[in-house]
């Protein structure tokens, strides 16, 4: 299984440098040939390789796993779309966007412990106003962060941008044990039931759960896209992301778009932790982590320009790490990370970027 | 089959003999860097002990009378400054006074002041008084006097006289020792590059056929073809650039010519296409066989358009960043701080002080280049482009951003750039009468297609080159 | 007397001609920590002291080697944990485990490191700047699975311990492994030095400014991006060495992304162009914690808040001294003299009045 991959990975690169060499060497317009060609040796590696794993663990049990993986893809998408607003509007990678997002899930919980004594509402009920909590504290704490911090640093470069954010990891981190002191907290799935339906002869099980979190998923960023597509904010983030300068000189108002922009990350944020904090088990104040650094790498597959990129990096990632754990459950992770790594190298701009040329 | 031997011989020698070219100008160079260094400081000794003796003499030539306007001068001077010191002893006292009559002290103190006073002036009378008595021509022993300030002289004279000796026979000793130390090398260089001349010599000889360009041509362009995606920037475009000549390239904005310079020096590579390059005068070679790092060790070095300096180093080390690559220790050696390291950045150093002199940046040398004026910034780059030993400098643009004063004196120095280091310039620029005023040939293109090549006159004469930049006329 | 005097005099001058050479202060440095480590013998200096310095040292060798990257090179990083930990396995492995003499573990050391440095040299020539810091990252979570899983070279989840040290076949004490811990950290500082200072030094800060104006100058991208990283990660598996001999144990989870932005804002903080400022920021990562905080009771009962003093200062210092404290101790220097010059003209006005 394993093997057979290698050898397509390694018959694609074989392929790539024959090509490459056999038919574009005398060719005038081989760079743009050459990007081209890459497109397509990844599509076909993509596809074949997910044909071969699929065929091998049987498209039944490949839907199953999806299903019960939905919620660490909706979760990923969140906090994906969180970090792809922020780079829009302040060219900065937010290492951050995990830890304001654990924030949010601790307030939820404690609200949740607090509410846990009344009768008054019932189950869902609650967990709908917690969340409600859970995306408002990270607002608040997004817009606090862009206020204080980001808005004073316009001057600072990309870099340092990055080590600013890295910066304020380590304050929330020291914070969250004050605030919320240091027992684990845990929030309820919203039910514990499974859904079963059956297509064809298979017969899959979908957690509720996880129907609702794909529900809640998919409302939150369609109401985001629309609101990117359709409303002045939205047209002033792209005005931002693609000049900041002028766009401020053209009266668009870059200061208050950066900030709704942090909150509204935050507030992503906050709806992902909160829906991933009953997979997780407890709320520590490191839970979020892994989805932090599977966001980041999410949107440096996808390119960091465009919105939908860094989703289908999302979901890529999310099916590597299925099949991985099919194929070899010790060794996932470092399967997955390696096959982003090499993709990565292959299109350094993501798969959907875009090159801005630089002039000398 | 023989040819290609040897044409790879001819590389070989040709190689071989630019390192030990280069080796024998490093060589000398750092030997006339000690001996500068060991000569100053002789004279810097002996400087110190005539002044010394001068101030022991001084007294002695007063008091015999012996006139001299050193003297008079010098006595001038002790007197000031005794005058000085009293002037500011007096302004504490006058201070202090003023003090207590505000807090209105008793007359006792008040009385103490004035009695201070006078003493004070009393003080400065006599030291005064003493200062005429050394100075001052002792009538009554004058014999004496002259001649206590002979034999004191003589004496002086001689222990000068001794020590200059003494130190110029050190000097010359260390001379021959350090000039033995590298005589040996610098004549095993200068043998071999002996021996290499005729080897050359024969080498070349089958191969002048072989060499494509005029040996008067430097660069040639043929059929240069640059394409951005839809995009002809460069369209079929060839030219000669002479050796030794100043080379303008005009032509309205967007008509391609960065990008020329930026295929010249490989940061683009051209679709299609010959670049050639005298490198020597046996050699010839394809630029588009070169990486763009490698250009600069064959001869060729650019400027750019807009100022790009490293901004963290200061203007000194700039320069000796563009020398990178006439440095020969290796990375062990930088590890270690070999001794052979601390020579090369002896050498370099010099150069580029030399460099910035010719420039009139001196003043700068220790400052970083950030929050300099533009046409500071613009003299340092075209400075850094000679610490490479360039045959061929690339200014993209150097007038940009210059007033008229500051375009002049740049005229000036890309003339004695071209006298005194032998290098061929080729130039962008907008601003005509730079062009016309300096340049030998111009040629002037459109939309990456040629449209005349000549002198400044011709091309100002030119109706295509007029249509170019004033629009069809109708 | 007099003759006393004389010497007196010449040693002082000698001193001074010598306090001029680069290496001075760090050389004195060391002096100074090899007393410390003695006065720690004789019980003058708290055993808690020590180790919190002994730390340092082996945590600023990785910053030294990261400030190349960062400061220099231009090249932001985030996978010096994984190089360190590669570093403690390395020791751990072949010295502990398999009992290689330390010199043949040295040598395996350094060719993984330099292995390491350009694979990762090679991915930063195709990927650039925010990215690169991203990409890194995965490589370090990577390392860190492969810690985790690889349990025959690195002991799994539960950690290796690593106990006979054995240089020249002699198995060394802890007193022997500090003295070599400080020997190091000497020698990689004034290493250090001659690299910023040397040809070297100008072509990577060359490259950090403008890419092409270091191409057109004759410096080679690929060879400079490789060179920096290889010199980092030598300098982390170096500190990784040094780790492992001081701390006898080596855990995954301590090479995971906190101990990167750790290192990170030691650079940062310190300033990432200045030696003594890479080592004081450092200390003010990590020794400030072990050092002094731990005694405060405020920081005994909330371990944790110790990271919001960590994450201010990154910030303050990114925001207001993008330079680094050494640029704000430097600030304070120039305002301790311009004060100094402004009482002694207010005391010339007092005694002599106001110039006419």
């Amino acid at each position: 299984m394993l093997n057979n991959i290698i050898y397509l990975v390694l018959g694609i690169f074989v392929s790539y440098f024959l090509i490459d060499f056999i038919f574009f060497r005398k060719h005038s317009k081989r760079p743009i040939l050459r990007t081209r060609l890459i497109n397509i040796l990844i599509m076909l590696a993509i596809l074949i390789s997910f044909y071969l794993v699929v065929k091998e663990m049987s498209v039944y049990l490949f839907l199953q796993i999806f299903l019960l993986n939905i919620v660490d893809l909706c979760v990923l998408a969140l906090a994906t779309t969180g970090i792809v607003l922020i780079f829009k509007t302040s060219v900065t990678t937010n290492f951050a966007q995990g830890t304001m997002a654990t924030f949010g899930a601790f307030a939820a919980a404690k609200q949740l412990l607090r509410l846990s004594a009344t009768t008054e509402y019932s189950m869902t009920t609650k967990l709908i106003m917690v969340m409600g909590v859970a995306a408002l504290t990270s607002f608040l704490i997004g817009l606090f962060i862009d206020l204080a911090i980001i808005r004073r640093g316009r001057n600072v470069n990309a870099v340092g941008k990055q080590m600013i954010t890295m910066g304020l990891v380590l304050i929330l981190f020291g914070f969250m044990p004050l605030v919320f002191g240091t027992t684990p907290l845990t929030i309820e799935a919203f039910s514990y039931d499974v859904k079963i339906f059956n297509i064809g002869e298979m017969m899959l099980i979908l957690p509720t759960h996880n129907y609702y979190v794909l529900l809640i998923t998919i409302g939150l960023l369609g109401l985001l896209f629309l609101a990117l597509r359709f409303t002045k904010w939205g047209l002033g983030v792209r005005a931002t992301a693609s000049n900041e300068t002028v766009a401020s000189m053209m009266g668009v108002n870059t200061r208050l778009i950066t900030a709704m922009s942090w909150a509204i990350a935050g507030a992503l944020g906050g709806v992902a932790a909160f829906l991933y904090a009953p997979v997780g088990a407890q709320i520590t104040s490191t839970f979020m982590t892994p989805v932090q650094v599977n966001s980041f790498l999410s949107a440096v597959l996808g390119g960091f320009s465009t919105f939908g990129g860094p989703l289908v990096g999302a979901l890529l990632i999310n099916m590597f790490q299925s099949m991985a754990s099919f194929i070899n459950s010790v060794w996932a992770n470092v399967i997955v990370y390696t096959l982003v790594l090499f993709l990565v190298l292959a299109k350094p701009l993501g798969l959907f970027g875009k090159k801005t040329a630089k002039k000398v | 089959m023989a040819k290609m031997i040897n044409r790879a011989l001819l590389k070989y020698h040709i190689s071989k003999l630019t390192t030990l070219n280069h080796q024998l100008s490093f060589l000398e160079a750092y030997l006339e860097i000690i001996l500068n260094a060991k000569q100053t400081k002789k004279d810097k000794t002996l400087m110190e002990m005539k002044k010394r003796h001068s101030e022991i003499l001084e007294p002695l030539m007063m008091k015999a009378g012996i006139h001299s306007d050193n003297v008079e001068t010098k006595k001038q001077d002790l007197i000031d400054q005794i005058n000085k010191k009293y002037h500011w002893h007096f302004k504490a006292l006058s201070q202090s006074k003023k003090r207590a009559m505000k807090k209105q002290a008793s007359s006792d103190k008040i009385n103490h002041f004035a009695d201070k006073e006078a003493k004070m002036h009393q003080k400065q009378e006599e030291a005064l008084q003493s200062l005429a008595l050394r100075y001052t021509k002792d009538e009554n022993n004058i014999a004496m006097h002259q001649s206590n300030y002979e034999i004191n002289k003589t004496k002086l004279e001689q222990k000068y006289l001794t020590k200059q000796t003494k130190l110029d026979q050190k000097f010359a000793l260390d001379t021959i020792k350090i000039k033995k130390n590298y005589s040996d090398r610098i004549e095993r260089i200068k043998k071999a590059i002996e021996d290499e001349r005729p080897l050359l010599k024969k080498y070349a000889k089958g191969l002048e056929s072989a060499t494509e360009i005029p040996q008067d041509v430097i660069l040639r362009l043929e059929n240069l073809n640059m394409r951005f995606g839809g995009l002809l920037a460069v369209d079929n475009l060839s030219f000669d650039v002479k050796k030794g000549e100043i080379f303008g390239l005009i032509g309205p904005n967007g008509a391609g010519k960065t990008t020329i310079f930026n295929c010249i020096t490989r940061f683009y590579r051209p679709t299609s296409g010959l670049m050639l390059f005298r490198k020597n005068p046996v050699e010839v070679i394809h630029l588009n066989d070169y990486p763009v790092h490698n250009i600069i060790k064959q001869g060729i070095v650019r400027t750019f358009q807009n100022v790009e300096l490293i901004w963290e180093l200061s203007i000194l080390d700039n320069l000796l960043v563009a020398a990178h690559t006439t440095y020969r220790s290796g990375f062990f050696g930088q590890l270690l701080h070999m001794p052979k390291l601390k020579r090369e950045e002896e050498v370099m150093r010099s150069k580029a002080l030399g460099i910035l002199e010719t420039m009139g940046l001196l003043q700068y040398q220790y400052m970083i280049p950030y929050g300099l004026p533009y046409g500071i910034l613009k003299k340092v780059e075209l400075a850094r482009t000679l610490m490479a030993n360039p045959k061929l400098i690339i200014l993209d643009e150097p007038a940009a951003g210059l007033n008229d004063l500051e375009t002049e004196n740049l005229a000036h120095i890309i003339k004695k750039i071209r006298d005194d280091y032998q290098a061929t310039i080729f130039l962008v620029e907008h601003d005509m009468g730079l062009v016309m005023d300096i340049c030998d040939t111009v040629c002037a293109i459109s939309f990456g297609k040629m449209l005349a090549i000549g002198t400044p006159t011709e091309i100002q004469n030119n109706p295509l080159v007029r249509s170019a930049y004033l629009g069809e006329e109708s | 007397m007099s003759i006393l005097t004389v010497y007196l005099k010449a040693f002082l001058k000698s001193i001074q001609k010598l306090s001029k050479h680069p290496y001075f202060g760090f050389i004195v440095f060391g002096v100074v920590l090899l007393i410390v480590q003695l006065m720690n013998l004789s019980g003058l200096v708290t055993p808690t002291l020590m180790k919190t310095l002994i730390l340092v040292m082996i945590y600023s060798i990785i910053s030294l080697g990261f400030a190349l990257l960062l400061g220099y090179a231009g090249l932001a990083s985030l996978g010096t944990a994984g190089f360190v930990g590669l570093g403690t396995y390395f020791i751990g492995h072949f010295s502990g485990t398999l009992g290689y003499p330390f010199i043949v573990t040295l040598v395996i050391s350094l060719i993984g490191a330099i292995v390491l440095g350009v694979i990762v040299g090679f991915i930063s020539l195709r990927i650039e700047g925010l990215y690169l810091g991203i990409i890194t990252l995965g490589l370090s979570e990577i390392m860190k699975e492969v810690f985790k899983s690889f349990s025959a070279f690195t002991n799994g989840v539960n950690g290796l311990s690593f106990r006979n040290f054995a240089l020249f076949g002699q198995p060394v004490s802890d007193l022997t492994v500090n003295l070599l811990i400080i020997f190091v950290f000497i020698i990689m500082i004034l290493a250090t030095l001659n690299i910023i200072k040397s040809p070297t030094g100008r072509a990577l800060l060359a490259m950090k400014n403008s890419d092409s104006a270091a191409q057109s100058m004759g410096i080679s991208l690929l060879k400079y991006r490789l060179l920096a990283f290889v010199l980092a990660t030598i300098y982390a598996v170096i500190a990784g060495i040094l780790y492992m001999a001081n701390q006898k144990f080596s855990i995954p989870t301590t090479w995971s992304l906190d101990f990167s932005l750790n290192i990170l804002a030691a650079v940062i903080v310190g300033g990432a162009q200045s030696i003594t400022g890479i080592i004081l920021g450092t200390f003010m990562i990590f020794g400030l914690n072990l050092a002094i905080l731990q005694n405060i009771p405020f920081f005994q009962n909330n371990p944790d808040a110790v990271w919001i003093i960590n994450g201010l200062l990154i910030i303050l210092v990114i925001m207001f001294y993008p330079g680094g404290l050494i640029r704000l101790f430097q600030a304070i220097k120039y305002s301790i003299i311009s004060r100094y010059k402004k009482i002694k003209h207010a005391w010339r006005v007092y005694r002599y009045g106001e110039d006419d």
